[in-house]
Formats: structure tokens, C-alpha cells, sequence
């Protein structure tokens, strides 16, 4: 730990440093400058072109947003993948809220607090093992949490509908035409891009399995209101509304779920 | 002869007396000199041109931006179609959006290059913390606007991904309702939500970043740029001695003093 007196001896120095043996910021920094902020324009417009001339980048535009839509992708934009993909880890309700607002608080909290844990004035890298190495740690960490979210994989709408028929005849609702029909419902509401059902479908934003949802005994009455607005009835999840399925293809989804004992 | 130099004074006059003028009145361009002019280490690199390049790209998104409010409608029932009229129909619509679209990537990847600078420079160290906590605002408060402004186009994935956004901003304890409902404008997501984004992304988290921004410039002017930390070595007098400290100052260490020959911690 460096004195503050010696710090402050240390600062002074190296103003006089600066002063009898710097350069002008202008024209030797500033070139750098000028030529990296070129750089940047020409980056900015070249990925702008090849999102125009190519698919590379994705479409130009998507479908327009739907409130009472059946199918979607809750999908942030790339740097909030770590996030996103943190979700899936810790697992909704019991800990979600750690992925979801602790982390985040603690990464910043550590990034405020940094400057004040780590006083020395020692710069050199080969000097600062503990720096260097939290330095690869976040990187990878990271790195990794941002390609699994960019690669984590919604579970498409026809390949789910087609699994349905084999729920039923698991879970023995194949003469429950209620059932059926809300089993379907399930596979088209794109309740699978963050829900698990028997091994179909992605565990997004830690929501949870479902296949032996209605082992739980919660009654048809709660799952409505669940779907309805799901934050009403368990606080703090962040799964949205489904109000707008309408009333009758709620029941549907409802008998669907209390059905789901877990399956043989 | 003398007719020409008397010209030449004139002249000369002329160009400058608009530059006297305001210097007389401001004092502006005497900052601006002593901007230009003022000293950095003689052994600054690529490295630290990240910081300029992030303000550089935050300008373009700037440009942009203004350019794209002229045509953008925050309002659920044309939003999506005034998008698809920039990117089809208005001339070079598509550059402009594209640039703005594509450059909110760059700029958030800049910042992290220009933070992770910063950290194995060891140039957030006394006398510059309070200019990191600065940068960390900045970081924040960036990502509030690409947050902000993922939901402008109101397409199914922008409109879902805030949907999910503004609920687990909902599961903080104590303000998170607060907040989501804050967020919303209301108990769904709707017009309100759209022109509550708009309002936020094109005045609020701006303005918040100008103004950080100007801080932090401000704290970089004033208390120098770090060398790096190889500036020793970088001297070619061989490796430092293992008592000495790093050395705080410049590239020729010619005149080593007793002060900095003390050992470190």
C-alpha cells in the first residue's frame, strides 16, 4: 500500500516529466486519434453496406411486433447475451433473481470499488498477477457466456406440434380433447423457447420444466390466472402475459398443464 | 513593396481579429491552445487512441440519430412502417440506419476495448479514480440506451426482448415494480411504453452521456494521460532494478531522481 504522500510525490513527478520531456498533444497524439476515428467511420459504414448488400447481418427488417402474437423470441441484443444466457443457470424461482439483478449489481459494485481495493501504484502487468488474471477470467467468462447465448437455440414451432401427440400418449391425456387441444396451443405459443416439456424445447431465462406441472396440485383456476399475468400470482418472474390467448384457449392451455403428471 | 506588406497586415488583421475578439470575450480559444498544445508522454500509442475512437463512434450515433428522429413515428400503429419507409424508400435511409444500427455495436465495443485499456494500464490508480467511476457511469448509462433503443423498431423480436427485459427489471427487490411500471407507463406495454423509449432514448440517456462524457474529458485534460506501463523498459536502459518502482512519468528516464528510486508499496 503506497502512501498517499508518496503517491502524491509520484503524481507531481510525473507532471514534471510530462512537461520538460512530453510531446504536444497536437500533431503527434492527435494523429493517432484522427487516423484510429477514420478507422471507426469506415468499420461503421462498411458493416452498414453489408448489412444492406448481404444476409450476413441479419434482415433489414422483421416482422412487425405483434402484442397477441402466438410465436416469438425474446432475444436482447448480443451484449446482454451473458445475461441472458446467466438466466438458464440459475434456475427461476429460487435463484433467478441472483442472475437477474445480483450479479449485474455485484459486477458494478466491483467495477465502482476498484480503484479503491487496488491502491498501489505498481502499473507493470508483470507486477499484477492478481489483476492479470481476473483480467483473462472476465474475458473468458464472458466470451463464453455471450457465444452460448448468441448460439442457444429456440425450439421451432413445427418440430414441437409434431411431439405432441407422443405427450399424450406419456402423460395418458390422448382422450382428453381438451388436453390435446391446449397441448398444441402449448407448441405453437412458443411456450417451448423458454419452457422444457419431456426433452423438447430450451430452458431460456430459467423458466422451468414442465412436464409434471400439474403434479403440483395448483388447480386449473391458478394456472389461468398465472398465464393471465404471471408476475401477479409468483411474484418476480419475469415470464409475460398471455391474457391475450383469450379466455377459452387459457382453459385449454390450463387443462393441458394439470394434465402433465410427469409422464412414464 | 511597402503597398504589399501593408496588404499582408491588413489582412492578417483581418483573420485575426475575429480569433482576438472572442479570445477577449471567452478565453475560449486560449483553451482551446492549451488543449492542443498541452503535453502528453512522449511514449503514447495505438492503445490510446480507444478512448478517442469510442467518442468518435458515440458522434456518429449522434449524427445519425438526429437524422433518423426526422423520420421515426414513436407510435405502435406506424413505427414499424416508418422504420421500413427509412430502410426502403428514403434516400440512402438504409446507410443512415444501417450506420446507426451497426455503429451502437461498435461504440459498446469500443468501450469495452478502451476500459480493458485502462485496467492493464493500471491507468485508473491515483490521481484518476474518480475518472474511472465516470467511465463506469458511462458504460451503465450506454447500455441503458442500446436497451432503450432496441425497442424502436417494434418488431416481434425487439418488442419480446423488452417485454422479458422490463420483467426482470421487475424482480429487484424494493424499486423493481416501481421500475418496470416506470419503464412500462402503465400496467402493459403500448403506446406509452413506445413514446416513454423514445423520449428516454433520444433526450434523457443522450444528454446523460454528453454531459459524462464532457466530465470525463474534462478529468483527462486535467490530470494527464497515463503512460504505459512499459515506459521503463521502453528506455532501453536495460530492466528496471527490482527495488525501483514503476516509474509514473516518460519514455527517457535520463535523469533519474531519488525520489522515484524508492522501493514500491
Amino acid at each position: 500500500m503506497s502512501s498517499l504522500d508518496e503517491r502524491r510525490a509520484r503524481f507531481q513527478q510525473y507532471k514534471r516529466d510530462v512537461k520538460e520531456r512530453g510531446k504536444p498533444f497536437y500533431p503527434y497524439a492527435m494523429f493517432h486519434d484522427t487516423v484510429m476515428s477514420l478507422v471507426v467511420v469506415c468499420v461503421i459504414v462498411a458493416l452498414a453496406c453489408i448489412w444492406r448488400y448481404t444476409d450476413i447481418l441479419g434482415a433489414l427488417t422483421g416482422p412487425a411486433a405483434d402484442p397477441g402474437t402466438r410465436t416469438f423470441v425474446p432475444r436482447p441484443d448480443w451484449y446482454f447475451y451473458f445475461l441472458f444466457y446467466l438466466l438458464r443457470i440459475f434456475k427461476w424461482p429460487e435463484s433467478v433473481i441472483l442472475a437477474t439483478v445480483g450479479i449485474p449489481t455485484i459486477l458494478l459494485i466491483i467495477l465502482f470499488a476498484l480503484p479503491f481495493v487496488d491502491t498501489r501504484m505498481e502499473r507493470r502487468l508483470s507486477r499484477r498477477p492478481v489483476a492479470v488474471v481476473a483480467a483473462i477470467l472476465v474475458v473468458i467468462s464472458m466470451g463464453v457466456l455471450t457465444y452460448k447465448g448468441a448460439t442457444a437455440k429456440e425450439a421451432i414451432a413445427s418440430e414441437v406440434e409434431a411431439a405432441v401427440p407422443s405427450w399424450a400418449k406419456k402423460q395418458g391425456f390422448q382422450h382428453n380433447p381438451e388436453a390435446l387441444a391446449g397441448a398444441k396451443l402449448f407448441a405453437e405459443s412458443a411456450c417451448t423457447n423458454c419452457h422444457t416439456y419431456l426433452g423438447t424445447g430450451s430452458s431460456n431465462l430459467g423458466a422451468p420444466d414442465l412436464s409434471a406441472e400439474g403434479a403440483k396440485g395448483k388447480g386449473i383456476a391458478f394456472q389461468i390466472a398465472h398465464l393471465k399475468c404471471p408476475s401477479c400470482v409468483n411474484s418476480g418472474s419475469p415470464m409475460p402475459s398471455f391474457a391475450a390467448l383469450g379466455e377459452d384457449n387459457l382453459k385449454r392451455l390450463a387443462t393441458f398443464l394439470e394434465a402433465s403428471k410427469g409422464g412414464k | 513593396m511597402a503597398s504589399k506588406s501593408d496588404r499582408r497586415q491588413h489582412l492578417e488583421r483581418a483573420a485575426t481579429y475575429p480569433i482576438d475578439w472572442l479570445e477577449e470575450r471567452s478565453g475560449l480559444i486560449g483553451g482551446l491552445r492549451y488543449f492542443l498544445f498541452r503535453k502528453v508522454p512522449g511514449d503514447t500509442n495505438w492503445f490510446h487512441t480507444l478512448g478517442s475512437a469510442t467518442l468518435t463512434a458515440f458522434l456518429v450515433q449522434l449524427a445519425t440519430g438526429v437524422i433518423l428522429a426526422m423520420y421515426y413515428k414513436p407510435d405502435p400503429n406506424s413505427a414499424h412502417a416508418s422504420i421500413e419507409h427509412i430502410t426502403h424508400d428514403v434516400t440512402l435511409g438504409w446507410l443512415v440506419r444501417g450506420m446507426h444500427k451497426w455503429g451502437a455495436s461498435v461504440f459498446i465495443i469500443l468501450l469495452f476495448l478502451h476500459m480493458g485499456r485502462v485496467f492493464l494500464f493500471g491507468a485508473y490508480k491515483y490521481p484518476r479514480e474518480l475518472n474511472w467511476i465516470v467511465g463506469v457511469l458511462l458504460l451503465a448509462t450506454a447500455l441503458f440506451e442500446g436497451l432503450t433503443g432496441y425497442l424502436l423498431p417494434w418488431d416481434q423480436t425487439s418488442y419480446w426482448a423488452t417485454v422479458v427485459a422490463i420483467n426482470i427489471n421487475g424482480t429487484a427487490p424494493f424499486v423493481g415494480p416501481f421500475l418496470a411500471s416506470l419503464l412500462r407507463g402503465g400496467a402493459e406495454i403500448g403506446p406509452d411504453t413506445l413514446a416513454r423509449f423514445y423520449s428516454l432514448h433520444m433526450l434523457l440517456v443522450p444528454g446523460a452521456l454528453i454531459g459524462l462524457i464532457t466530465l470525463h474529458l474534462y478529468l483527462v485534460v486535467r490530470l494527464g494521460v497515463t503512460s504505459p506501463p512499459w515506459s521503463d523498459e521502453a528506455a532501453g536502459e536495460g530492466p528496471p532494478e527490482p527495488t525501483k518502482p514503476a516509474r509514473a512519468g516518460l519514455v527517457r528516464p535520463r535523469a533519474r531522481t531519488a525520489v522515484r528510486g524508492r522501493p514500491t508499496e
